[in-house]
């Protein structure tokens, strides 16, 4: 599992930006540091097919929400399957941020492994189903 | 506060231009003021924005007063990226308002199509967060992110978004002033290229020339600015927790209808910033015009088209009219100056109240204006 992301929350708001800023966009005042685990979900994503000077086409770009609810922007090698709402997991290759997809094995895995007693662990699931069934009603053509 | 009236309007056709900048706007400025009857406004206000990178010529406000034969009168040129040209127009509202002139001349306009399309993208895109930027984002690359989220959350499909298209491209083919002025088809532009997945390249405006102008003045005359607002959000789009409306478009619309006194009811005819096709589809429900999550049904039922219930974009919109970036928000005003005084040749509607909303960047610094015939 990649490492933990550097943040920074606003001590008015507790509000969270990644990458940290020094001040808050919503308050004058100074952020104090943060860091977040490495992993969201897509609130949207894009394949540019003429990118900019200094980038290979087609460049996939997927704006990230995580957990604690800041965004961040990231590069991907593909969006094949991925939706808006995928799980995916963030990595900083030299400050540049990637996405990766995770498949169900990888979610399998981390959710055993962050759930605690047993007890959660049936709430989890249930939580967890019911988002599923939730995320899977039909909306719109995409 | 002194009422504020248009007048007079002008503007150039909107396009490939040979003419460089300072031309543009010379020839939409003299055709404000003779439309105007006015010869010496007591200032200027000229609104591009980035002169210096596609012209390489700066100190526009003292050169477009010079060019103009206005080198007496204070000039100052402001900016708010591709809402400009509104800002251009709030300044001149503002100091007609406090008394401090009688009349103002306002002049937008950019000079962009002699450079490389890479190199226009580049320079319109200083407007995007740094950060952001450095992963390679462009104005269609967000443009995309927005148009797949508000698909996704609110049901808009691609069939609405590529009818908008399909009917400013209708209205442009009745402006003489446009750039494009033929109809597309659905089919053409639901099969055009991918920009920036979903959006396609006939979803997007064009890069184009052109100037537009207005003379303001604290005297009585048929069209007058009831409100004027500007609402802005964040510069970073990773900020902002809603990715499916503009707060900065809502809070704009606010501060005019407040200002004017009256709401979206009363308005019969709007000019929206339809940059990428699903902007106008937001930005009518940002601004109040039609209720949540209908725009997309009201364009398909022609409720926007000329002779429906709320005519928009008459002009051809950014898509077919053009997006000079500095001179759009006031060729949006010109626009309805045209339509309340009875002098949008073919492609005229009945209308008291007029809307113009114009985003800048992307939706950081919004404007929303409100003009009111006296008929």
């Amino acid at each position: 599992m990649a490492e933990r992301l550097r943040a920074s929350r606003c001590p008015r708001c507790r509000r969270l930006v990644v990458p940290p800023a020094s001040i808050c966009p919503d308050h004058p005042v100074r952020m104090e540091e943060a860091s977040l685990p490495p992993l969201g979900e897509v609130v949207s994503f894009t394949t540019l097919h003429s990118p900019p000077e200094g980038f290979r086409a087609p460049l996939h770009l997927a704006l990230v929400e995580l957990e604690g609810g800041a965004r961040l922007f990231c590069h991907g090698t593909a969006t094949e399957g991925v939706k808006i709402g995928s799980h995916v997991s963030v990595e900083a290759v030299d400050s540049v941020f990637y996405f990766s997809h995770m498949g169900f094995t990888d979610r399998a895995r981390l959710f055993w492994r962050r759930a605690g007693a047993r007890g959660e662990r049936v709430a989890a699931i249930g939580k967890s189903v019911v988002k599923g069934v939730w995320n899977r009603r039909p909306r719109g053509e995409d | 506060m002194s009422d504020v009236w248009i007048a007079g309007a002008g503007m150039t056709r909107f396009g490939r231009r040979d003419e460089n900048l300072q031309d543009l706007m010379a020839e939409a400025a003299l055709a404000a003021m003779n439309d105007a009857g006015i010869e010496r406004p007591d200032a200027l206000v000229v609104a591009a924005m980035n002169p210096e990178e596609f012209t390489g010529e700066g100190n526009y406000g003292s050169l477009i007063g010079t060019r103009l034969g206005l080198s007496y009168a204070p000039a100052m040129r402001v900016e708010t990226a591709t809402s400009s040209g509104v800002a251009a127009v709030y300044t001149a509202f503002a100091a007609i308002a406090a008394g401090f002139h009688r009349s103002v001349l306002v002049v937008g306009g950019e000079k962009m199509t002699h450079l490389p399309t890479p190199r226009v993208s580049e320079i319109i895109g200083r407007s995007i967060d740094p950060h952001e930027k450095s992963y390679g984002t462009t104005m269609p690359a967000l443009a995309g992110l927005i148009t797949r989220a508000t698909m996704h959350r609110r049901g808009m499909t691609l069939k609405e978004i590529s009818q908008v298209a399909v009917k400013n491209h209708a209205n442009g083919a009745r402006n003489p002033f446009a750039h494009f002025q033929e109809p597309v088809t659905l089919d053409a532009v639901m099969e055009s290229r991918l920009v920036a997945d979903p959006l396609r390249l006939y979803h997007c405006c064009p890069i184009s020339d052109g100037g537009a102008a207005l003379l303001l003045t604290a005297d009585r005359r048929g069209v007058r600015i009831a409100g004027i607002g500007q609402g802005a959000d964040t510069i970073a789009v990773r900020y902002r927790t809603d990715l499916t409306s503009f707060r900065a478009t809502q809070a704009a619309a606010e501060a005019a209808y407040r200002m004017a006194g009256f709401g979206a009811a009363r308005v019969e005819i709007a000019e929206i910033h339809d940059a990428f096709a699903p902007f106008e589809l937001i930005s009518l429900e940002d601004t109040g015009l039609v209720p949540p999550g209908k725009a997309g049904r009201a364009t398909l039922d022609g409720e926007t088209a000329i002779g429906g219930r709320l005519p928009v974009n008459t002009s051809g919109g950014l898509k077919a009219r053009g997006h000079p970036l500095a001179a759009t928000g006031i060729s949006q005003l010109v626009e309805l100056y045209w339509q309340l005084t009875g002098r949008a040749d073919g492609r005229q509607v009945e209308a008291r109240v007029g809307l113009a909303q114009s985003i800048g960047g992307l939706a950081t610094n919004n404007w929303v204006t409100l003009l009111e015939s006296r008929r």
